[in-house]
């Protein structure tokens, strides 16, 4: 019942549109409307998604300048926030050095010290902007209590994080002039507004002030009386004041009776002067009484109340009711013959009577549209972004997930964009239409109360604002820039403004060159099948066309929904026959299009040099090779040979020095070393190698780097997993599917169409494998067709035959920061694309 | 929890029966006629007699301008209501007509306020008086040359500049709900005034009283501001009240104190947003009486008049130590106080928007800024009530065991100790000067005397006394090694 009584003052969510967050309103005023309802006039606080971006970047700089108490900092607060700056100044401002220099520093909010990136994420929903805007809504659009206070630097940001509906606010934004204030006012220093400070007075030094001066003494405590005679001699000028009424003939007239007499006597303004003459008459009683009645008659005083006539009584409500309290008024066209202190004190005097208090009861029936509460029960309609089982049978509880292992559920699973759980009572359709996103039922009160998603970056939220944006122009596109680079080192997370300074921050504090990439065990692996489709969706949907883009940061989310949306709107009215054929001009259809046979490089050198009729290429020295005999020699090996088992075998696979490699250059090529050379390999047997060996010709491919973070990370055992590549490899099989169709983690949102996902647990995930080619693996590759690579690299288990004799196995690129593997001989190869 | 009779003080009264009758305007919130109201509940009460009542003087120019700028109080001194319109460029830079209109005896109403303060300060620079109130003053907003927030002429400044002249350190509080920046700024830069204002502090009348505000130059942390948020409860206030203003005490310790009763932090006011009640209100009195420092009480905002006159009323029964009916009397505006015609009133049921974690980092913070002022070391911090004797164990009663002890407590736990006093006889510690916290006990023999009589029965408070009064051969006035 309390909670939904709204109250004049009370900070609350108005619902205005069902698909955008509430707004957040402060009641000013409560009014009733002539049809009854009630109409709220309320002070509006703005969110951050409704300034405009250089407005934000200014807030931000604000509390910068908060936090700190630098000179710049100091610097910064009167270039910024002293007068209202307009936009272009925002933006001048922004290009001031000395701010840019603070940037650099740090661009956090103050507080934020010790916030999770998700916290912070979270702690930038609840910062509001006070504005002086003021605008009416009608009270039935509440839709729950908030509150709002402003920030004190003293606080941490968690405190607001850990209660619900809090907000905070620091500056006052005005809509109408696109301008931030911070709300304070300034104690002003300088000889115009300090006093000049009294010196103690010298030994000696006589103060001028005499208190005869400054004050008449009225009363004193020290009269020798007890209260109890003070309080008969009160009893007495009363009587005495009664006494003088009857006698007085106006009085006689205005009170009838005996008791108003009295009534009239006992008014404070006879007992004022009776305790004045007590004081005037040496607090002698009776001195006192016998100047309570003078030669001329009992003394009567009389108040504005009494002195008054019926007349003028009338004529001053008469002249109330006109004029109001304008005594002023009142008094010229009304009563002149009265002063104004005499009218103030009637009015203070007649507040009392009867006369007043009828008054004051037309006055709160007129008054009564003005309600100082409201009760505005719970809302309970379901809001229509809700989907109901109806228009959406397959959302929902039970929905599997990846469409399990027998390909049979097909159908897009619903995924919260927000936490990306799949398990909720209510979902709710969320940003535009065309892109289908889900909120679950938790994420879209968060949405609705806050603002924003609850986790930063997170699957589609800067497309969905864009696209909120380019809805509602001007105001949406500013929104959608405001997202700060962050550095994805593990347990470092920190935002930075621009990419420089992200590069900068991992160059000095992580040590690392660029494109800090968070190096770390990979989650989980799996693989993807593209089908024609997918392939097609690949060249035209205009989300994926930087596929090098996204093959170098697979972390970062592709909308589904969009090249969906993209695909079918590409596709429609395309018939077979130009699919086909689109499928042609996009290679896909195995052997569609010639394959242009132009030989090896070599060949293509010596032609083009004949061609152009310079002497044989043979001619140029330095075109020569170097004989093996005359090639440098290391003067000692950095990393000398691993101790041996007690067989005699290397412990492990050595990595050949650049003399072995040399020495085999000149061998035949034999079948022995491939099979050698075609063992897997996990991936920490390289990790501990140093990058200046693998720079070595045959070296492995620098796939990772050591981790500088290193965090407890979790992966199968080297017996583990050996066991269940075995397991694989003797059956021929790819690894079992119950190992990749187990999902533990929470699921990657990269997925073709129709295509099968498997996902490995993130416990079974196998140790990421480099596979080196040697000379000979390498010659074997050169002998296949690019088209038969590709097919090889789309379709790892597939054994292939070269021409040649020996079977030759192509060496298989992952995308990103994965490795590959290949089976031996004849087995099938396996592609395990990490993600 | 009724107020117990704390000491028997000697209190002074300011009050021109005139008062009631300026009026700022039709809809304008400041009234002061509640002055009067206060004034009558006075006399309806009783403690109308257990004061010494004075009429104050018209405070005449030169009085003012010791603050205020002389063109600004020419232009006051001028102004009237029929002939503002030759006045409109003054008006504007003296910020006079919106909020502080020009009404019909503007000047007059100054003088009265501000001398009911001058005239306050003086008594107790006379030491003819421990207490004095003059709730016609507390015009905390005004500058030296601008009117602000319904108050023209600052009694405050100008009652604490006449202080100044026997007391090198006097201390400001302000417990109105709006800060007490006009006095704030006039001592902005000197660290003979400290001001403390609590106020609620955001979108919110003057805007100034920033947690970080805390003094300029030589003055730097001797402005300390707490600001609050809506909805501020008897027992928040007094969490925060306590140990602050105890810091204060301890740190900054001063030899007089002001402090304005501003009636806006109650609960229901027009204008304010707190939720006090009179008591609550009325326990920031008691406890800055107890340290027993010469003390000027003065009023200020308070826009619910029959709320103002209630506080003020009750503050007066506390300052003088007697104890009041919650019934009220019968008096001429005794409708006023319907519908149950009481003393105290109850808090609304508004949250309270200053969590104990607020209000806790702002006390940290705070104290953390007091532990700047330079300080004695190993000087005992000595705010001993003089009659601290007669009520030990209530005292002790009524504290709250979790809360850090106010220093009179402690102090009371004290036993005197001869090699501390023979210290502070020397006066060596720089801030120590004859005039601070004890100067009044030493300089009145008649109290001496009382305590004396009192303390037969107590030995070990004997040795106070018997230095206090060993401190009576010393001359008079001293003059302090800083001064």
């Amino acid at each position: 019942m309390a909670a939904n009584m709204y109250r004049v003052g009370d900070c609350v969510y108005f619902e205005t549109s069902s698909t955008s967050p509430y707004q957040i309103r402060r009641i000013e005023e409560l009014n009733k409307t002539a049809s009854g309802n009630v109409e709220a006039k309320v002070m509006c606080f703005y969110r951050r998604r409704d300034l405009p971006n250089p407005l934000i970047q200014l807030a931000d700089k604000h509390q910068m300048a908060q936090s700190e108490d630098s000179p710049v900092a100091m610097k910064l607060k009167k270039i910024c926030l002293k007068t209202p700056i307009g936009e272009e100044q925002a933006a001048q401002a922004v290009l001031d050095p000395a701010i840019v220099a603070m940037e650099e520093e740090s661009s956090e909010l103050p507080g934020t010290d010790g916030l999770a990136p998700k916290q912070r994420h979270q702690a930038k929903h609840r910062e509001l902007f006070l504005s002086r805007h003021v605008e009416t809504l009608p009270a039935t659009h509440i839709r729950g209590k908030c509150s709002v206070t402003l920030l004190n630097e003293t606080e941490s940001l968690l405190s607001y994080l850990n209660k619900d509906d809090a907000f905070f606010y620091c500056l006052v934004f005005d809509p109408s002039q696109k301008t931030l204030l911070a709300d304070k006012g300034e104690i002003r220093v300088g000889s115009r507004y300090q006093t000049e400070v009294t010196n103690l007075l010298k030994e000696g030094e006589e103060d001028a002030r005499n208190s005869e001066e400054l004050e008449t003494l009225v009363w004193t405590p020290e009269h020798g009386l007890t209260d109890r005679q003070i309080d008969q001699f009160l009893v007495v000028s009363r009587s005495v004041g009664t006494f003088a009424r009857a006698l007085d003939c106006s009085s006689s007239v205005k009170q009838p009776s005996l008791h108003m007499s009295a009534a009239a006597a006992s008014r404070d303004i006879t007992l004022f002067h009776a305790m004045d003459t007590l004081h005037k008459s040496g607090y002698s009683i009776e001195t006192a009484l016998s100047s309570l009645v003078p030669a001329s008659g009992p003394v009567l005083c009389r108040d504005e109340m009494e002195e008054w006539s019926a007349s003028e009584a009338n004529l001053f409500e008469e002249a109330l009711d006109k004029y109001g309290k304008d005594f002023v008024d009142i008094r010229q066209d009304f009563l002149p013959w009265k002063t104004l202190k005499n009218l103030v004190e009637y009015y203070y005097m007649w507040k009392t009577t009867d006369r007043y208090v009828q008054q004051k009861r037309v006055k709160a029936v007129e008054a009564e549209s003005k309600l100082k509460q409201v009760y505005i029960p719970n809302y309970n309609k379901p809001n229509p972004a809700l989907i109901t089982n109806n228009n959406a049978g397959t959302n929902g509880k039970g929905t599997v997930l990846n469409g399990g292992t027998n390909g049979t559920a097909a159908i897009a699973p619903t995924v919260c964009a927000s936490c990306q759980v799949t398990n909720s009572s209510q979902w709710y359709t969320w940003g535009p239409q065309h892109l289908q996103y889900r909120l679950c039922g938790t994420c879209w009160q968060y949405w609705k109360k806050y603002g924003g998603l609850k986790t930063a970056g997170v699957f589609g939220e800067s497309e969905g604002e864009a696209c909120r944006g380019a809805r509602t122009g001007e105001e949406g596109a500013l929104s959608a820039s405001h997202r700060p680079h962050r550095c994805t080192v593990l347990n470092c997370a920190k935002e930075f403004k621009l990419r420089a300074h992200l590069a900068r921050h991992v160059a000095t504090a992580h040590g690392g060159c660029e494109g800090a990439r968070p190096v770390m065990k990979t989650r989980a692996a799996f693989f993807l099948r593209a089908s024609p489709f997918t392939r097609l969706a690949r060249r035209l949907v205009r989300a994926l066309r930087r596929p090098r883009h996204h093959a170098r940061s697979p972390f970062s989310p592709i909308n589904l929904h969009q090249v969906k949306h993209e695909f079918t709107v590409a596709m429609a009215g395309v018939g077979g026959a130009d699919m086909r054929a689109m499928g042609a001009v996009a290679g896909l259809a195995p052997g569609s299009g010639k394959v242009r046979v132009r030989g090896a490089v070599g060949a293509v050198a010596v032609r083009l040099a004949t061609a152009h009729g310079s002497a044989a290429p043979r001619a140029q020295e330095w075109l020569l090779l170097t004989p093996k005999d005359r090639m440098p020699v290391p003067e000692h090996v950095a990393f000398p040979k691993p101790p041996k088992a007690p067989d005699g075998s290397l412990m492990y696979e050595r990595v050949l020095s650049r003399a072995e490699i040399e020495a085999r250059r000149g061998e035949t090529p034999t079948l022995a070393p491939v099979t050698q050379a075609l063992k897997r390999r996990a991936y920490d047997d390289i990790n501990g190698l140093d990058r200046g060996v693998s720079s070595a010709s045959a070296a492995p491919p620098p796939a990772k780097r050591p981790n500088k973070h290193p965090a407890p990370m979790q992966r199968p055992s080297r017996e583990q997993y050996a066991a269940m590549c075995a397991r694989a490899q003797a059956t021929g099989q790819p690894l079992p599917a119950h190992v990749f169709a187990h999902v533990n983690g929470k699921p990657t949102s990269l997925s073709g169409r129709g295509g099968r996902r498997h996902v490995i647990s993130w416990m079974d995930a196998p140790d990421d494998l480099y596979y080196r080619a040697t000379e000979t693996a390498k010659a074997a590759r050169r002998a296949l067709s690019c088209g038969e690579l590709r097919r090889g690299a789309r379709a790892p288990w597939r054994a292939m035959r070269p021409p040649a004799g020996p079977p030759v196995l192509p060496a298989l690129k992952g995308t990103g920061n994965a490795g590959a593997n290949t089976g031996t001989g004849s087995a099938p190869l396996q592609l395990v694309i990490l993600d | 929890m009724a107020m117990q009779p704390h000491s028997k003080k000697r209190v002074c009264y300011y009050y021109d029966s005139d008062i009631g009758n300026y009026y700022y305007g039709q809809g304008h919130p400041m009234k002061p006629h509640r002055i009067r109201m206060t004034h009558n509940l006075l006399l309806n009460y009783g403690l109308y007699r257990k004061m010494e009542i004075y009429r104050p003087h018209k405070a005449t120019a030169d009085e003012m301008t010791k603050f205020h700028s002389d063109d600004y109080i020419r232009f006051l001194r001028s102004i009237r209501p029929d002939n503002m319109s030759e006045y409109n460029k003054q008006m504007q830079r003296f910020n006079v007509g919106e909020d502080c209109p020009v009404f019909d005896g503007l000047y007059e109403f100054c003088q009265l306020s501000a001398g009911g303060s001058v005239a306050a300060a003086v008594k107790l620079n006379k030491q003819a008086s421990e207490i004095c109130i003059n709730w016609g003053g507390g015009l905390h907003h005004a500058k030296k040359s601008e009117a602000s927030g319904f108050c023209y002429v600052n009694d405050i400044v100008l009652g604490i500049l006449e202080l100044l002249k026997y007391h090198q350190r006097v201390l400001y509080i302000d417990i109105d709900v709006h800060h007490g920046d006009g006095v704030e700024e006039a001592f902005y830069t000197t660290d003979r005034v400290m001001t403390v204002s609590f106020h609620k502090y955001g979108e919110y009348f003057p805007g100034t009283g920033d947690l970080r505000d805390i003094g300029a130059g030589k003055g730097k942390y001797y402005a300390v501001n707490i600001p609050l948020r809506d909805g501020m409860d008897d027992e928040s206030y007094e969490s925060i009240f306590v140990p602050i203003i105890s810091k204060v005490m301890e740190t900054f310790q001063p030899s007089a104190v002001v402090l304005q009763c501003g009636a806006d932090s109650l609960t229901g006011d027009r204008l304010g947003c707190f939720n006090l009640t009179v008591r609550g209100h009325g326990r920031c009195v008691e406890l800055v009486k107890r340290f027993g420092l010469p003390f000027l009480l003065v009023g200020g905002g308070g826009y619910t008049i029959r709320n103002v006159s209630r506080c003020w009323t009750y503050e007066t029964s506390v300052a003088l130590g007697v104890e009041i009916a919650n019934e009220l009397p019968y008096n001429d505006y005794f409708e006023y106080f319907g519908p149950d015609f009481k003393l105290h009133i109850s808090p609304s049921n508004m949250s309270n928007q200053n969590t104990t974690e607020y209000l806790d980092k702002i006390k940290n913070r705070l104290f953390e800024n007091l532990r700047m002022l330079p300080h004695a070391p190993g000087v005992q911090v000595q705010a001993i009530p003089e009659d601290a004797v007669n009520d030990e164990s209530e005292d002790e009663d009524k504290i709250d065991k979790d809360e850090r002890l106010p220093q009179s407590e402690k102090d009371k736990r004290i036993t005197g100790d001869g090699e501390l006093s023979d210290s502070e006889d020397e006066g060596e510690g720089g801030r120590r000067d004859n005039r601070s916290y004890r100067a009044p006990q030493r300089k009145r023999p008649r109290l001496d005397k009382d305590n004396n009589a009192k303390d037969d029965v107590k030995p070990e408070d004997n040795k106070e006394d018997v230095k206090n009064v060993s401190n009576l051969e010393e001359p008079k006035k001293e003059i302090p090694p800083n001064a």
